[in-house]
């Protein structure tokens, strides 16, 4: 099973990965397409609580800094420190090194409910 | 409704990512910024600039008239030379930047920025007034090429073109049997030419260009890279650096005026002011000390106390680091070696003032004898 059959995405090109207990959250090829060249990453602190919806991190590309919003609300258990150096493998490989942070899930698995599979999430960028 | 170059099929095929920009459809990238900005600094890179305003001057008045319009002397140029300048409202504040040209006694081609066509004919046109001038705007006709980089002119030399011309000159010649203007002028602070062209033939040379240019590594170059290359220079962009409320001696320009100009002009009296006793505010350029990106509108900081504002910013490919343009106040003590803070995501972050350009420019060229 290819990866991309295993994750979830939101409309803002966020996706989620089962992982365990925990969930990875990175952001979709689409989204780093769109983006270009990867500069620089800031991401939270491990502890740190948000919400659903809420920006838990920025990308910036040589174009822009753009938002990073939580897919499901959760707990940050780990950040994926490798990017903050090598912002680039991102542009590499976005699902396998390039993931971005893992998460202890805190909010109602009703969360997880309007999240779009991957071939839907394509299909709705068309 | 949004315009099109006639080389907008072109980018498309070649897989541009595509953007609306100042009204065009443009490509803002082909395959990566970094790419392409490397390339332009290596090799060369073609860029499509056919959005840009293209206006012919022509008349007895001529050269009176455009001295009424910008701070640089116009009656000093001799046939074939270009010159920097801006086009100053009467106090001072700037409607647009601009390349004049002498092509012949009596014809002048004044090169306007896409966005600021309308604005620059309109203030031109209110300026006209009591001058035997003509204004022709030849924009929508014209298609403007740039070759830009190291190497081009390697590749104009292959393409036939056997001329010997400094920096910042102009010639009417003949390429692939082609008309055109060839300009030795680009914003990238590398040495490169402008090929000025009537619409039917763009297509043509752009592919000519890329298909001779193959062994020299010829890429073309979208709106993105332009920007990190202009910024590396510390070429000011108009809307971000350059606006109306702001005048060339503000933004660093003085270079470009002359302080022994007789004639009047708009804006000369604010403008000679200010050279005489100096501004409020005044250009910067800085170099982030850690890897946060400085963007347009970010507020700076000295000592805890906000003196200005970020105009543009981003990353140096070259540098690799990130690096920005600001206005703040005219402190004594801004000065290279200072230290500064953008305010970024709410966190202030250290940025070194450093010497513009940030990469030093290689676009001074000399006549071959």
């Amino acid at each position: 099973m290819s990866i991309t059959e295993k994750i979830l995405c939101t409309k803002s090109h966020e996706f989620l990965l089962e992982d365990g207990a925990n969930f990875i959250i990175g952001l979709t090829d689409y989204a780093i397409e769109q983006l270009g060249d990867i500069v620089f990453v800031e991401l939270p602190e491990v502890g740190a609580e948000f919400s659903k919806g809420e920006t838990f991190a920025t990308i910036e590309s040589v174009k822009a800094a753009s938002e990073i919003y939580m897919p499901i609300s959760g707990k940050i258990v780990e950040v994926n420190e490798e990017i903050t150096d090598a912002p680039e493998i991102l542009n590499e490989d976005c699902y396998e090194k390039g993931w971005l942070v893992k998460i202890e899930k805190t909010g109602a698995d009703a969360e997880l409910a309007d999240l779009l599979e991957y071939a839907d999430y394509k299909e709705d960028l068309e | 409704m949004v315009k099109q170059t006639y080389l907008h099929d072109k980018h498309v095929a070649l897989g541009a990512k595509m953007v609306d920009f100042a009204g065009w459809h443009m490509p803002v990238q082909y395959t990566s910024i970094i790419e392409e900005h490397k390339n332009v600094r290596e090799n060369i890179g073609l860029f499509d600039v056919s959005h840009m305003g293209e206006v012919f001057v022509v008349g007895k008045d001529s050269v009176e008239f455009l001295n009424k319009i910008v701070p640089q002397d116009i009656s000093k140029l001799t046939d074939g030379k270009a010159v920097y300048c801006q086009l100053p409202n009467r106090q001072g504040g700037l409607i647009d930047d601009l390349i004049i040209y002498k092509l012949k006694d009596q014809t002048y081609l004044v090169i306007c920025n896409a966005s600021r066509v309308d604005e620059d004919i309109n203030w031109m046109s209110i300026n006209q007034k009591g001058y035997d001038v003509h204004l022709d705007n030849q924009s929508h006709n014209l298609s403007l090429i740039a070759v830009q980089g190291p190497k081009a002119i390697d590749l104009m030399r292959k393409l036939g073109y056997s001329e010997d011309q400094e920096s910042f000159t102009i010639i009417e010649s003949n390429l692939l049997n082609i008309p055109m203007y060839i300009s030795r002028t680009g914003y990238t602070g590398e040495d490169g030419f402008e090929l000025l062209v009537i619409n039917e033939y763009a297509e043509y040379l752009w592919d000519k260009l890329l298909e001779e240019g193959k062994e020299f590594n010829t890429m073309p170059i979208g709106l993105g890279a332009r920007d990190t290359l202009r910024l590396e220079a510390a070429l000011p962009l108009y809307g971000n650096d350059l606006d109306e409320q702001t005048t060339p001696i503000e933004a660093g320009l003085s270079w470009s005026v002359p302080k022994d100009k007789v004639e009047e002009y708009n804006g000369k009296k604010v403008i000679m002011e200010q050279v005489e006793n100096g501004t409020t505010k005044k250009l910067i350029g800085i170099k982030m000390l850690d890897k946060s990106i400085a963007r347009h509108e970010y507020e700076v900081y000295y000592n805890g106390e906000k003196v200005g504002i970020v105009t543009s910013g981003g990353v140096s490919p070259m540098l690799n680091a990130n690096i920005a343009m600001a206005y703040v106040k005219n402190i004594k003590e801004i000065c290279a070696g200072a230290v500064v803070q953008v305010m970024i995501r709410e966190k202030l972050h250290d940025a070194e003032v450093v010497k513009r350009p940030f990469v030093a420019k290689r676009n001074k060229v000399k006549k071959e004898k």
